[in-house]
């Protein structure tokens, strides 16, 4: 603890130096909890996602609709208990830049097979009684200040939707039981769409519940059997692997983010790792001095190294708590179900926190030596 | 028993294969309680024996006995030790810390030390009220004056009270006014305080308030001034 006020006043004995390597390591570990926050967001969905419901979409892409009736017949499929279906509505809220995800969705069988969508009896009541009542999530609801008993107007923002406006009223608020499920987005039934729309009797996906996780691959196969050769054939996955499969669409995110990670991390590091050695020649005298006094080799290089630790967990922590702040779907903005658990974890930030360390110690262990090897004689003579 | 004893003492360095003679068979005697002046003209050898009585460097041949070690055979790391513990070291450029304050530059060897923080506190004040700079403590180097900044590095120098204090060119870098200071509080430190000192320097004024002087040149002792000065 004694040598603190040393390392302390070392560290800041360049200020605009030390900001430089502080700024540097902040924007590596803000850049490495980002990514890790919309991986760990898709690793989150597809662990929350239920291995006994599994998801009917178009074999062409989840963007092509396909006819309500198909709900039925994969209902009438051996080993389908439950059928539900949706549509995503893509409406505008004022302006396009409030954007969340708004689902139709067929209400009684919805909220019967997603008991994660957890809301009132009598706000379910309420919102199955009225054909243009819809559900939203409490932090959506937070977003917008919105109330029970409001009404909200949304413009389509898929043409054979319509061009009318579509009035809501706020029938209930959910709240989110599981990763699976975002908080972020509005329920309405798929009736109000149905009616407006200029495609009648078209849905997006189908879930159906299976009583047997062990058959869920069996059903999906023989669901999918049933639609081949028709115009609308199906592709039919357990909701874990759909959602993982939809984190594959986007690429192999895990190795892209991951180069992009260490690529910043390493470039940090030879920063950080320039600016001690930098720091440490300018001072070779004063090491020398010190060893003079009779500090040990191993003293200035605990020193050299602990400098380098204050300069990188400061720029870390201001990366990681940055990161906390603004990296989170409420902060940005960015709902709509495709990844309702974003944010940085506690986990993360000491990962963060950890990886700013590692880089302090490693951008100082070059210098530390340079500096705990200094020969004594010479370093003294160009002192004297 | 001599506090300090040097025994056919010979240094060289190599440089580009050539070995360079730098001390040859030197042999010295210290007694506790002497203030040693040691001249000679540049490239004579002084600093290098200044160095080897520090244990800053080794000898190449021969034995340096200070304060009952034979310091040439110590490791490096025990020789930290005893160089904390024994020597004190005033340079000619001060080298102070320029980021700490003038407590904390006196501080400094201290940390190496197991006295607590109030302890430290009450002898880096101590080092400093015997330079007369009680009122600098939380002044930076930078705020100083040549002279106030060398008192500064005395007082970090004796704020251990080491065995031996060495001093290389203490003034060479004063005022006429701030040399007299320095010299006078070297002198203060020999006599009311009983500190061993050595002291290398070109000037014969700065000398003459050493007790003994010796001669170098060409890494050979040339002459021994006996006469006691005290």
């Amino acid at each position: 603890m004694k040598y603190v006020n040393l390392v302390l006043k070392s560290a800041r004995r360049s200020k605009r130096r030390s900001a430089l390597t502080v700024l540097s390591v902040a924007i590596a570990v803000f850049l490495f909890a980002s990514l890790r926050a919309v991986l760990d967001g898709f690793d989150a969905v597809a662990a929350a996602s239920s291995s006994t419901r599994v998801v009917t979409i178009r074999s062409t892409s989840m963007i092509f609709n396909m006819p309500v009736n198909h709900a039925e017949v994969i209902k009438s499929t051996p080993g389908v208990q439950d059928v539900t279906y949706a549509n995503w509505f893509g409406g505008i809220y004022k302006d396009p830049k409030n954007f969340f995800g708004q689902f139709a969705v067929e209400p009684e069988s919805y909220l019967r097979m997603y008991p994660e969508v957890i809301v009132s009896p009598e706000e379910r009541k309420a919102f199955l009684e009225d054909r243009t009542g819809c559900l939203v999530g409490d932090g959506l609801a937070k977003r917008f200040d919105w109330h029970i008993g409001d009404r909200i107007v949304l413009q389509p923002g898929i043409p054979y939707y319509g061009t009318q406006d579509y009035p809501f009223t706020i029938r209930g608020i959910y709240k989110a039981g599981s990763s699976a499920v975002d908080n972020q987005s509005m329920l309405f039934q798929w009736k109000y769409l149905d009616e407006r729309s200029l495609q009648k009797g078209e849905i997006g996906w189908i879930v159906a519940q299976v009583a047997d996780p062990d058959r869920a691959a069996t059903v999906a196969l023989e669901v999918d059997r049933k639609f081949e050769n028709s115009p609308y054939e199906t592709k039919t996955d357990t909701e874990k692997a759909f959602s993982a499969s939809f984190g594959k669409m986007l690429g192999n995110l895990n190795v892209l983010l991951g180069s992009v990670a260490l690529a910043v991390v390493i470039t940090t590091l030879f920063v950080a790792g320039n600016t001690m050695a930098m720091s440490v020649r300018e001072r070779t005298t004063e090491i020398a001095v010190m060893r003079t006094l009779g500090y040990p080799a191993s003293t200035i290089f605990a020193l050299v190294v602990g400098e380098g630790l204050v300069v990188a967990i400061l720029g870390g922590a201001i990366g990681a708590a940055i990161a906390r702040l603004t990296i989170n779907g409420e902060f940005l903005h960015l709902a709509g179900g495709f990844i309702p658990a974003f944010g940085v974890s506690n986990w993360n930030v000491v990962v963060g926190l950890g990886l700013s360390a590692l880089i302090g110690v490693l951008a100082a262990l070059l210098p530390a030596i340079m500096a705990s090897r200094l020969k004594l004689v010479d370093a003294l003579r160009r002192v004297a | 028993m001599p506090l300090i004893e040097l025994r056919d003492v010979s240094k060289s360095y190599r440089r580009d294969q050539i070995e360079i003679p730098v001390l040859e068979r030197v042999s010295i005697t210290v007694e506790a309680g002497d203030f040693l002046g040691l001249m000679g003209p540049s490239g004579s050898g002084k600093s290098t024996l200044l160095n080897l009585l520090a244990g800053i460097d080794r000898p190449t041949h021969g034995s340096v006995r200070v304060a009952d070690t034979e310091i040439s055979s110590l490791g490096e790391r025990p020789l930290a030790t005893w160089r904390a513990r024994h020597i004190g070291f005033i340079f000619q450029l001060y080298n102070l810390i320029p980021v700490l304050t003038a407590f904390e530059n006196v501080e400094l060897p201290l940390l190496l030390t197991s006295l607590s923080k109030a302890q430290r506190k009450d002898h880096v004040m101590t080092a400093l009220g015997i330079v007369g700079l009680s009122d600098r403590a939380q002044h930076y180097p930078r705020q100083l004056s040549g002279g106030q900044e060398q008192r500064v590095a005395i007082a970090r120098a004796i704020v251990t009270d080491p065995t031996l204090l060495l001093a290389d060119e203490p003034t060479g870098d004063l005022d006429a006014k701030s040399a007299g200071e320095v010299l006078t509080l070297l002198q203060r430190l020999n006599q009311e305080y009983k500190k061993t000192i050595v002291m290398v320097t070109h000037d014969p004024h700065a000398a003459e308030r050493a007790s003994h002087i010796l001669h170098l040149e060409k890494g050979t002792l040339v002459e021994q001034a006996a006469e006691s000065r005290a």
